[in-house]
């Protein structure tokens, strides 16, 4: 940001000598607008298109694709008619809270984007404590997600509502656990400060930095699906057992908020995870233009955000929901002694090579390579088992 | 030991089954999809693609109608009405009202079975949706009509003719096949 | 420790439940997770239909039938005819028995796979559901093309069938075998073999041999729990001796032996058996009429009879009382739903309330079928 803030001083954008706080002021208020409503608020919205796309094709449908080309406005058209419709407040339920969860699980979806590292000047609060602060807000959904299962007065919403507390708290063990590897590789919080230390090439990111991290990462992305509601972690909303789980008695706009901070969040996750462990925005340095390399290190990150959302939208179309003794008992028998054996591990690796060991970087990358091989080779088994023409109705 | 090979086991498991789950998912971004974009994103008619036995909506070929009142003996809920008198002086069966309450009708083809002519058979429509329940009666007599009188030999009337062969056609759909035999042509 | 007060929770799951296949209700009495006892509450799809058979007739009862089970419509129809026939004393032509086979094993078919689909959709998997329904799309499509209707299949009559195999329907029956087998494989990567699923219904709802026997539970959730007893090869109807086929047993492989893993696993294994029998029945089919002579106006001599019928929910019993008129005087409808619905009370003693989801899926309830 300061780069930036710089770079629009030194090009006279503001006139000659402006004051400084004013125009870093302006600056940032203006990118927070932006950030707010043409990332964050919309794509809550697209994604959820997306979704509905990837499941349809997943599971041999076509999905929405009547509203604009390929059915992309759908969401628009969803998020109007559910604006349009009444906001019901149950008689018996406690309407204060009621009213004001909605917007506290808003609330933590919009804080994280303080922290988001688009590119190598695009941020908004470069703090020195970033993945803190991120896990810190993101745990404010607990608060409303609670508030709203107790202020329905309604059992299934009670149960979503507890459900949600238990599995939030307890995920957020191993997911905190999974950040140290990265701190203690670093030495820093800072959202930044952990993408400068990885390059651009995937040998030198941390995901493949030693063995360790590679766990980590991966233990770390199921935690964040688990602190978003996603499946197989979908506890809180389980829409077989819980008809809707907390948002059961919210209708209108206020159901819009928690539905789209719970698409959004997917985003929040992808984007913790691209930065501790799938290195950030970092591109190969091709030209000095600052505004040009600034363009591609977003693309990169966002590029690198969306597999992650997808790889979640994947996720979620395959697995079945897990029961709560077996959410909590994956988290304290599994995940947590794990996340201590990476923590250890990491420990002791970096004591023992300070500076990283390239050589186990390429080896892991190829390793990955080889793994996403046998997975193609599944993928072309499968497809070639099935046979394609009984589908072909002649009439579609 | 066992409780270390368990757990293990336990990650192991997870991870494979997973990784299989998700091929095979994987895999349906390239298949087709199966979905008929009904109404509107057709190359043909739904109506059209539907088999010959489709039990649609019924439908009544007064024409070759018999008055013989098998179908509304049939019908097990009784949403077909027929009324047939003998007018006195041309001594023949004059049909002066043939009823069908769609809303009633369950579709179960008891009543195209037993028809003599095949007048009355189901056709492939389905849209059957209207703003009212009175609407769904289907009326079929306008005007008091004669029964039809089955002949001898073929029929000869070249009016008549081809919507009687239509009827059969229906008939010999309808009813078994003997044996082996292919029951004439597959109609579209 | 003991100052620690619990208070109980009074749920109502249903009528309208998204989980409660149809409209079924249970009253859950709930310690937090852990249910202390689910007592169904049943009769909210009572349509009285053995006193309708009183009044339509013999012939005319036959698409009511149909609304009996409508998931598995044809075995319905089948029990119907039967029992006719076993009271007038007809007998069906070999080509019209063949058709009926054909027809209810590819029933038994798709009503297993909507039974296995609704269960991976209450875990909350949505993929295989679509999937389970777009094969039996497929089954529909064959169905419809035979007697014309996707659902309610009016398609036996009393004396053998309507009518026959359509011209080129066997080949497309056996192509669509062909690739089932294989569809069938890939379901179960995608889901029977996952560990999480197998997770969350190994150990759930242990019905014991005995316990089965004594609840008078039939079909697959009998079979789940090793009892090896399908009307089919134990009291052999219709052709089913000219067929080879195995009957699938519970082994406990995956947890206890008659857990809901078991019934699942029962369920997947008789489709492939179904298959084998559709095999069969499709390259064996003799030459001949489908449809016996029978009296236009039919009226079974005054007497009684009981016909047992493998369906799809198990062994269905159909009792006819006939009087020597145009009507029944009286018919029962015995079904496998009913009796899996009184053993739930018991297995859901110390269950989560997740898992009685799964347990009502796992004993496969169609709502209907319940009350009649």
């Amino acid at each position: 940001m300061h780069t930036l803030i710089q770079n629009l001083i030194a090009w006279g954008v503001f006139g000659k000598n402006p004051p400084r706080d004013l125009v870093a002021a302006i600056v940032v208020f203006v990118m927070s607008l932006i950030v707010f409503l043409v990332v964050a608020l919309p794509f809550g919205g697209i994604v959820t298109w997306v979704e509905r796309r990837v499941w349809a094709r997943i599971q041999s449908r076509v999905g929405p694709n009547r509203v604009g080309p390929q059915g992309f406005l759908q969401w628009l058209a969803d998020g109007i008619k559910i604006i349009c419709k009444e906001d019901i407040i149950p008689d018996e339920a406690d309407s204060r809270l009621f009213k004001l969860a909605p917007y506290l699980v808003m609330l933590a979806f919009i804080l994280p984007w303080a922290v988001m590292p688009f590119s190598s000047s695009l941020i908004l609060a470069d703090l020195n404590v970033g993945i803190l602060y991120m896990t810190a807000v993101t745990a404010l959904t607990v608060v409303g997600v609670l508030m709203a299962g107790w202020a329905s007065n309604n059992k299934w919403s009670l149960i979503g509502g507890v459900r949600s507390a238990a599995q939030i708290v307890s995920y957020e063990i191993p997911a905190g656990l999974s950040i140290f590897p990265v701190v203690l590789m670093t030495g820093t919080l800072s959202m930044q400060g952990i993408i400068r230390g990885q390059g651009w090439a995937p040998q030198h990111w941390f995901l493949f930095a030693n063995p360790f991290t590679f766990v980590a990462a991966n233990i770390l992305y199921m935690s964040s699906l688990a602190e978003a509601n996603r499946t197989p972690f979908d506890l809180p909303e389980a829409e077989s057992e819980l008809v809707a789980g907390f948002a059961t008695e919210y209708s209108g706009w206020r159901y819009a908020c928690f539905s789209m901070a719970e698409w959004g969040n997917l985003f929040i996750v992808g984007a913790i995870i691209t930065t501790l462990f799938l290195g950030g925005w970092q591109f190969p340095h091709v030209t000095n233009n600052v505004v040009a390399m600034n363009v591609l290190e977003v693309i990169t990150f966002t590029v690198k955000v969306l597999f992650l959302v997808f790889v979640s939208m994947w996720i979620r179309a395959t697995l079945p929901r897990v029961r709560i003794d077996q959410l909590t008992t994956a988290c304290w028998k599994y995940f947590v002694p794990i996340s201590f054996v990476n923590m250890i591990g990491t420990a002791v690796w970096v004591a023992i090579w300070p500076d990283g060991n390239v050589a186990i970087g390429y080896i892991m990358f190829a390793g990955a390579i080889v793994f996403g091989a046998v997975f193609i080779q599944r993928v072309i088994y499968y497809l070639r088992r099935s046979r394609m023409e009984v589908y072909l109705n002649p009439t579609i | 030991m066992s409780a270390v090979s368990e757990y293990v086991h336990n990650i192991k498991d997870t991870v494979s089954t997973i990784f299989e789950g998700m091929a095979v998912t994987a895999s349906h971004f390239m298949r087709k999809p199966y979905t008929v974009q009904y109404p509107d994103r057709m190359p043909v008619r739904v109506q059209d693609t539907l088999p010959f036995r489709y039990r649609g909506i019924l439908d009544v070929d007064l024409e070759i109608c018999t008055g013989c009142l098998a179908c509304e003996r049939a019908c097990p809920i009784d949403c077909i009405v027929i009324v047939a008198e003998k007018d006195q002086q041309t001594r023949q069966l004059l049909l002066s009202q043939f009823d069908i309450d769609i809303a009633k009708c369950m579709y179960c083809g008891l009543c195209s079975e037993v028809c003599p002519t095949g007048s009355i058979h189901h056709t492939t429509e389905f849209e059957g949706a209207d703003y009212s329940l009175e609407s769904l009666i289907r009326r079929f007599v306008q005007d008091p009509v004669m029964a039809y009188k089955a002949k001898k030999g073929p029929e000869t009337d070249p009016r008549i003719a081809p919507i009687l062969n239509r009827g059969m056609a229906y008939l010999d759909q309808w009813a078994q096949p003997g044996g082996e035999k292919p029951p004439g042509e597959e109609p579209a | 420790m003991s100052t620690l007060r619990t208070e109980e929770m009074t749920l109502n799951m249903g009528p309208q439940h998204p989980s409660t296949h149809g409209v079924l209700r249970f009253v859950v009495r709930a310690d937090g997770e852990v249910m202390r006892e689910a007592i169904p509450d049943v009769g909210y799809l009572h349509r009285s239909i053995e006193k309708i058979a009183e009044k339509v007739g013999y012939r005319g009862f036959m698409p009511y039938t149909d609304r009996v089970d409508y998931v598995c419509a044809m075995f319905t129809n089948q029990g119907w005819g039967m029992a006719c026939e076993k009271l007038a004393g007809i007998e069906v032509p070999k080509r019209g028995e063949y058709c009926r086979v054909i027809a209810a094993e590819f029933n038994r078919i798709a009503s297993h796979l909507l039974s296995v689909g609704a269960m991976a959709m209450d875990i909350g998997a949505m993929t295989p559901f679509a999937h389970v329904i777009r094969e039996r799309e497929m089954i529909n499509d064959l169905i419809e093309e035979l007697c014309g209707a996707r659902l309610t299949f009016n398609y036996m009559r009393i004396g053998g069938v309507a009518w026959d195999l359509p011209p080129g329907w066997r080949e497309k029956a056996l192509k669509y075998l062909d690739h089932f087998d294989p569809i069938l494989e890939e379901y179960n990567a995608l889901i029977s073999w996952n560990k999480i699923y197998v997770e969350r219904l190994a150990n759930v709802g242990v019905i014991t041999p005995a316990e089965a026997i004594n609840y008078n539970l039939v079909g697959p959730n009998l079979r789940a729990c090793g009892i090896k007893w399908d009307i089919r090869k134990d009291i052999p109807y219709s052709v089913y001796p000219e067929f080879e086929f195995e009957v699938p047993v519970g082994n406990g492989q995956w947890g206890k032996l008659g857990d809901s893993m078991d019934r699942y696993v029962v369920r997947i294994r008789e489709m492939a058996e179904s298959s084998k029998i559709l095999r069969q029945a499709l390259q064996k089919i003799p030459p001949g009429a489908v449809l016996a002579k029978v009296v236009r106006n039919f009226k079974p001599p005054a007497g009684e009879c009981q016909i047992r019928v493998e369906s799809g929910r198990g062994d269905m019993g159909w009792y006819l009382v006939s009087d020597g008129t145009g009507y029944p005087w009286r018919v029962h409808v015995r079904t496998g739903s009913f009796a899996a619905m009184g053993i739930i009370q018991k297995l859901s003693a110390g269950l989560m309330i997740a898992d009685l989801v799964t347990l009502i899926a796992s004993l496969d309830v169609i709502a209907p079928e319940i009350d009649r």
